[in-house]
């Protein structure tokens, strides 16, 4: 049915006025507990685009963020809401560390691509089973993957602590071996631009990442039919589509998304895995892919935004002393506006047609 | 034996299972009614931070508790609103606010008692001393001197398996999460027994919350529920949806538990027991379940759907 009157709702109004509206709430919040909310934001925004330096960190966080939140995206499109980025992310960061440690003296051109494809599959299959559960037994995907995202984590600190993955002198936290040089992908900011950058070529990964997700919902018939799941199983299944083997398909490339993040924050920026790796990326990933709508530069642009709410909100503490769990308080705020945006989509059908007409 | 029977593992077992088994018993009283609620972590953490907050202002056990139960069930009832009167997804309503708890709860905590602490003077839980257990082997240090909320626990079991099961207003409630539209023609209020509900959810999670910050921690720190609200989800369903077997699947995760800390060094045939591995178990076994390989467990037949009345 078409609605030309609330056309306004598709477009990109309501992440920019949820955003705001979160951000003045947030302000709010500042402003009761005895803060500035003009300062805490200044310091906010100071800390992720200060300077060159800052905007490098913010866009190293922005990353993983924009790669889990592809994964959320790419498995609401087709209707299954991928809760187990944060898991599929680290069984990936997993695969990753332990191919690139494991032959640590291959020449670069042989053990990056295995890295990276150890990374891409492990997540694959991690979202896979998920997938699986969900089309031969009949598990909700939301059931698993919340459970999945605590099993690695354990399997993780097992690995690290007292398992195969266990470095011999890893000081402090439970660590693995460092991976190869091989495994490692390099800075790609010369120091005389911006001197110490850690902004590595995974940005570029990252980037190619969300081309091959454009590609393959909008250019490819899979994408199509993954698409037209999304929209209603039944009709799916009337124009020959079995929804159920796409799920598999559909979980996969999620967790394959998420597991090149993985991969990622690895090969980019620690070099190895420990215990408490990269935590809550795959959660901000459902934010992101929300507020984002699922589409590919909405995903980069809010992934763009929490980053440097993330970065911003570390250096907003030190600067002005304004706990950085303002940024958390915000970001609910956000979710919250969007889920309500059926609130408004309710609304203007009730109020937009005939009352008998609806039901 | 005793790292496998011992008095000690038993008591750690029932320490660790009743923050869970609180939890699973909103679950179970939330998707009983057809609401899925997995804001219950973000309701244990404000249940955890507002019983210590409120402690240390009034100084009052009874207002602390008070307080935490009452935060439980306004974040709950956020979650009624969007889920039962704007039939917004109930997922991405629940983790908006667990985000909304962390993010709140650490705010607070940061700013009032980041230097400090929190306060180490504020009144807690006592335990339930049971004289006539002293000597009784294993039974006596297993259960001799739990927490006062372990018990009523206990007494919250017993009394939700009647309600549910042997109660007219627990037959409609059932009826609502299973059947709504017929519940509905049998002249039944299907969003109110629903919003009673997801705050009785919210209350029994900030209990759970108030036992780890008031009874075993003695303090709050942040995001110190640590995912437990997720694996009362997991006892839920492991539990098949009743009290009974919630608290069943709870101590059993809970077993498992204090078993990864009993057993640590502890080497079988030479290797070192893999202890963390243990902690994956309510996961497995809660998917496995849900998946028909151990057992079978069915959700209520309407969980999840929000309900729109006819003729409105």
């Amino acid at each position: 049915m078409r609605q030309p009157s609330f056309e306004w709702t598709r477009g990109p109004a309501i992440p920019v006025v949820s955003v705001l509206f979160a951000l003045v709430l947030g302000g709010l919040f500042v402003w009761i507990s005895g803060h500035d909310p003009i300062t805490a934001y200044a310091a906010l925004l100071r800390g992720a685009f200060g300077s060159p330096y800052d905007i490098s960190e913010t866009l190293l966080i922005a990353v993983p963020l924009l790669l889990t939140g592809l994964s959320v995206a790419v498995a609401f499109r087709a209707g299954l809401f991928n809760i187990g980025a944060q898991g599929q992310l680290l069984v990936g960061a997993v695969a990753a560390g332990w191919v690139g440690a494991q032959w640590p003296d291959l020449p670069a051109i042989v053990l990056l691509p295995l890295t990276l494809l150890a990374g891409i599959l492990g997540g694959a299959v991690y979202g896979g089973i998920a997938g699986w559960l969900k089309a031969a037994r009949g598990v909700n995907e939301v059931i698993t993957t919340i459970m999945q995202n605590y099993t690695i984590v354990f399997v993780m600190h097992w690995l690290l602590q007292n398992g195969p993955m266990q470095a011999p002198n890893a000081f402090g936290t439970p660590a693995s071996a460092p991976i190869g040089a091989g495994a490692v992908l390099p800075v790609i900011v010369p120091d005389f631009l911006v001197p110490s950058s850690r902004l590595h070529a995974g940005v570029l990964l990252a980037l190619l990442a969300t081309v091959a997700f454009w590609f393959l919902l909008w250019r490819t018939s899979l994408g199509y039919e993954l698409r037209a799941v999304g929209l209603g199983m039944r009709a799916a299944a009337q124009a020959g589509i079995d929804p159920r083997k796409r799920m598999v398909i559909v979980m996969a490339i999620a967790g394959g998304f998420a597991g090149l993040a993985g991969m990622i924050q690895v090969s980019g920026l620690f070099h190895r895995v420990y215990d408490g790796f990269s935590a809550g990326f795959g959660f901000d990933a459902i934010a992101v892919a929300l507020l984002g709508k699922n589409a590919p530069l909405g995903v980069v642009l809010s992934a763009l935004l929490f980053a440097a709410f993330s970065r911003g909100g570390t250096l907003m503490q030190s600067d002005a002393g304004i706990s950085s769990h303002l940024v958390e308080i915000v970001e609910a705020l956000v979710l919250f506006v969007i889920a309500a945006e059926t609130v408004v989509r309710a609304v203007a059908r009730r109020w937009g047609t005939p009352v008998k007409a609806v039901s | 034996m005793d790292v496998l029977i011992g008095a000690g593992v038993l008591a750690a077992t029932i320490r660790l299972a009743t923050p869970v088994a609180l939890a699973a018993l909103g679950g179970v009283v939330t998707e009983r009614s057809g609401v899925v609620n997995i804001a219950l972590e973000g309701c244990m953490l404000v249940g955890a931070f507002f019983g210590v907050f409120a402690a240390d202002r009034t100084g009052s056990l009874p207002a602390a508790i008070a307080a935490a139960v009452v935060a439980g069930i306004l974040l709950a009832a956020v979650h009624a609103l969007a889920a039962i009167t704007f039939r917004a997804d109930q997922i991405v309503s629940g983790m908006a606010l667990n985000i909304l708890a962390l993010g709140l709860t650490s705010y607070l905590d940061y700013q009032l008692y980041s230097t400090t602490g929190t306060p180490s003077t504020i009144p807690l839980v006592p335990n339930v001393h049971l004289g006539f257990l002293e000597n009784a082997p294993v039974l006596g240090g297993a259960i001799g001197d739990q927490s006062a909320i372990v018990w009523a626990t206990l007494a919250i079991v017993v009394l939700l398996q009647l309600f549910l099961f042997r109660t007219v207003p627990g037959l409609r409630l059932r009826s609502v999460g299973e059947h709504p539209r017929a519940a509905d023609t049998l002249g039944i209020d299907v969003r109110r027994t629903r919003y009673w509900a997801v705050l009785a959810s919210g209350a029994l999670a900030a209990l759970g919350g108030v036992y780890l910050s008031l009874s075993v921690a003695g303090s709050f720190s942040d995001n110190m529920t640590n995912g437990r609200g997720f694996i009362g989800l997991a006892a839920m369903i492991f539990g098949r949806w009743t009290p009974v077997g919630a608290l069943g699947a709870a101590l059993v995760f809970g077993y498992g538990d204090a078993l990864s800390v009993s057993l640590q060094g502890v080497k079988v045939a030479g290797v070192e027991f893999p202890v963390q591995l243990l902690s994956t178990i309510p996961y497995l076994l809660t998917v496995l379940a849900v998946a028909g390989f151990v057992g079978r467990s069915r959700m209520p037949a309407a969980d999840g759907q929000p309900y729109e009345s006819e003729g409105h």
